[in-house]
């Protein structure tokens, strides 16, 4: 079999249409929020979050089962947010908070955990993410996450750009730059909520950190910057998804969906480091 | 009278989390005129500024900051300069699009920038000098230039209130000119602007009114009333000040 008939099989098949359409809206979702995720540098407090979804999973499935395993990470998550933003406000460090919060929710977790036997599989399923076999409702909650974080993001967008730039400028401005915190890292639990399904808990940050990560790399403004990144986060998703079913269906080789995709991200991260090392600074050559 | 006026403050004071840092001030500012914030370092000038946008809470008296008719938000129609700003260099955007930030409020959630946003920021670049910069991104200008920047950017609000946090501080003589007369057009077009200054000079050149602090007000009024030698003793115990070319030593600081 070559590539070109492994590939026109690929959107025969019903499951790579749902896996296109979930790694689709999380792509979008992710390249947007992933630029402030960079611009206010929240790698840690995301990475924060995506171990605040783990006992919202296990508690939603002891309570509700598989159908409550997307709503108890992403009520978890919005928890773990608010808590986190209240607390860095009140001058305790950031990272001290998250250090807080997080051991507390995963004891939390670990506690259920303990106590039901059915939960380590769906668990499993949230580690490693389960791109391939998502049911047709895990589609329509996955893309439902992702349009809530990308409204959150959207209708907030110019006092989110003007407060991650200069957060002082924007309250003197007349932004309230708590609720558009708030509002932001609600966004990106959201996101990691989408992911852990998509790519799985354990991968989240490379789809949430690497897009914005490289289109800094390369932009001067904004607009450069925004594009950057989700052309950046579609066509890796595309690849990553296309690469890992060629090599199932042809190496005959299991390669998890949501691993590959992890890995073309970060290979694209590498990449970009490398030209970036190249190629002299051109915003920089400009000024002289 | 009262209704006019941009700015009226009846025995205010603010605090950073319950420490005052300023207390009994009673002053305003009426359209057109030029107030300068004199006091010497850690006297609460900044803090004033701060409490006037709202950033830091008003704990005792009254202050009204006139309203604008349209947008929301008291501060929607303050320019406002900060003194330091926690601008992070790497950032990608442009001077343009900074100073487009000035026309974020009056753009409102989803309205493109319209002809008369983008002449907004076009003027203000032109008057602070940096129109041949504006495709430049922000963190490669040097320090002055970024300070002029901000300024554009609050100036870009075309604001009934200047808030200017030590404006003169980064800037080269023929800038400092130039801000001057930029300064007086605004004032004769009934912008009130509320400048600080640790230069006696500057403040002369723009402003007819003086606010004098050192943690409390010490006196408001027109220039040449507040600024004795009696009351810049109060304010700057133990500091050098210049009055009219003469250095003064102020009492504390003799040998
Ligand atoms: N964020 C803050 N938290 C707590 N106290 C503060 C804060 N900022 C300033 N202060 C205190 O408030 C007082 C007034 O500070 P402010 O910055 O208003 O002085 P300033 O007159 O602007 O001084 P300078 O001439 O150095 O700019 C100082 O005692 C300072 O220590
Ligand atoms: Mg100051």
């Amino acid at each position: 079999m070559n590539l070109i008939d492994i590939l026109s099989q690929a959107f025969t098949l019903p499951f790579m249409w749902r896996a296109a359409i979930v790694l689709g809206a999380l792509a979008l979702a992710a390249g947007l929020i992933g630029v402030f995720v960079n611009l206010r540098g929240l790698e840690f407090m995301s990475d924060g979050l995506t171990h605040a979804v783990f006992p919202g999973v296990a508690a939603g499935f002891v309570f509700a089962g598989q159908g409550g395993v997307v709503i108890g990470a992403i009520l978890a998550a919005a928890l773990a947010t608010v808590v986190l933003t209240l607390l860095s406000r009140r001058r305790v460090t950031s990272d001290a908070a998250i250090a807080i919060i997080l051991t507390t929710m995963f004891s939390v977790g670990v506690i259920i955990v303990s106590r039901s036997h059915d939960v380590t599989a769906s668990l499993e399923q949230l580690l490693f993410g389960h791109l391939f076999t998502v049911t047709t409702t895990e589609v329509i909650t996955t893309a439902l996450v992702c349009a809530i974080a990308l409204a959150l993001v959207l209708v907030t967008l110019r006092g989110q750009v003007f407060s991650s730039f200069d957060e002082r400028g924007a309250a003197a401005s007349g932004y309230g730059t708590l609720g558009l915190t708030l509002i932001l890292n609600v966004a990106i639990a959201c996101v990691v909520v989408a992911a852990s399904i998509a790519v799985g808990n354990l991968l989240v940050l490379a789809v949430l950190i690497v897009p914005g990560a490289i289109s800094r790399m390369w932009s001067r403004g904004l607009g450069g910057l925004f594009a950057g990144a989700l052309i950046f986060a579609l066509v890796a998703a595309a690849l990553g998804l296309l690469g890992s079913f060629t090599v199932s269906v042809g190496a005959d080789v299991a390669v998890p969906g949501g691993a590959a995709i992890a890995v073309v991200f970060v290979a694209g991260y590498m990449l970009s480091l490398l030209l970036r090392a190249l190629v002299r600074d051109t915003s920089r050559s400009v000024e002289a | 009278m009262t209704e006019t006026r941009l700015l009226n403050l009846n025995d205010v004071a603010f605090a950073y989390d319950g420490d005052v840092a300023l207390d009994h001030v009673t002053m305003h500012i009426d359209p057109g005129q030029a107030v300068a914030l004199i006091g010497p370092n850690g006297s609460g000038k900044s803090t004033m500024l701060k409490g006037v946008l709202g950033v830091i809470p008003l704990v005792h008296g009254e202050m009204t900051v006139f309203r604008p008719k349209k947008g929301r938000g008291q501060s929607g129609r303050i320019g406002y300069l900060p003194q330091d700003d926690d601008i992070d260099a790497d950032f990608p955007i442009t001077l343009r699009q900074v100073v487009m930030m000035g026309r974020y409020r009056r753009l409102g959630l989803f309205r493109f920038p319209a002809p008369d946003d983008r002449q907004a920021v076009a003027d203000a670049l032109e008057v602070t000098g940096l129109s041949s910069r504006a495709n430049h991104r922000f963190g490669t200008l040097s320090g002055g230039q970024q300070q002029r920047g901000l300024l554009a950017r609050a100036m870009a609000t075309k604001p009934s209130l200047l808030l200017l946090d030590e404006p003169f501080n980064a800037l080269d003589q023929p800038n400092r000119d130039a801000l001057i007369t930029t300064l007086n057009d605004l004032k004769a077009r009934g912008v009130g602007i509320l400048l600080t200054t640790h230069d006696l000079d500057l403040a002369r050149e723009v402003c007819d009114s003086v606010l004098l602090v050192n943690g409390t007000q010490i006196a408001f009024g027109a220039r040449e009333e507040v600024l004795t030698l009696a009351n810049l003793q109060q304010a700057f115990r133990d500091v050098q000040v210049e009055v009219d070319e003469h250095t003064v030593v102020l009492p504390g600081h003799e040998h």
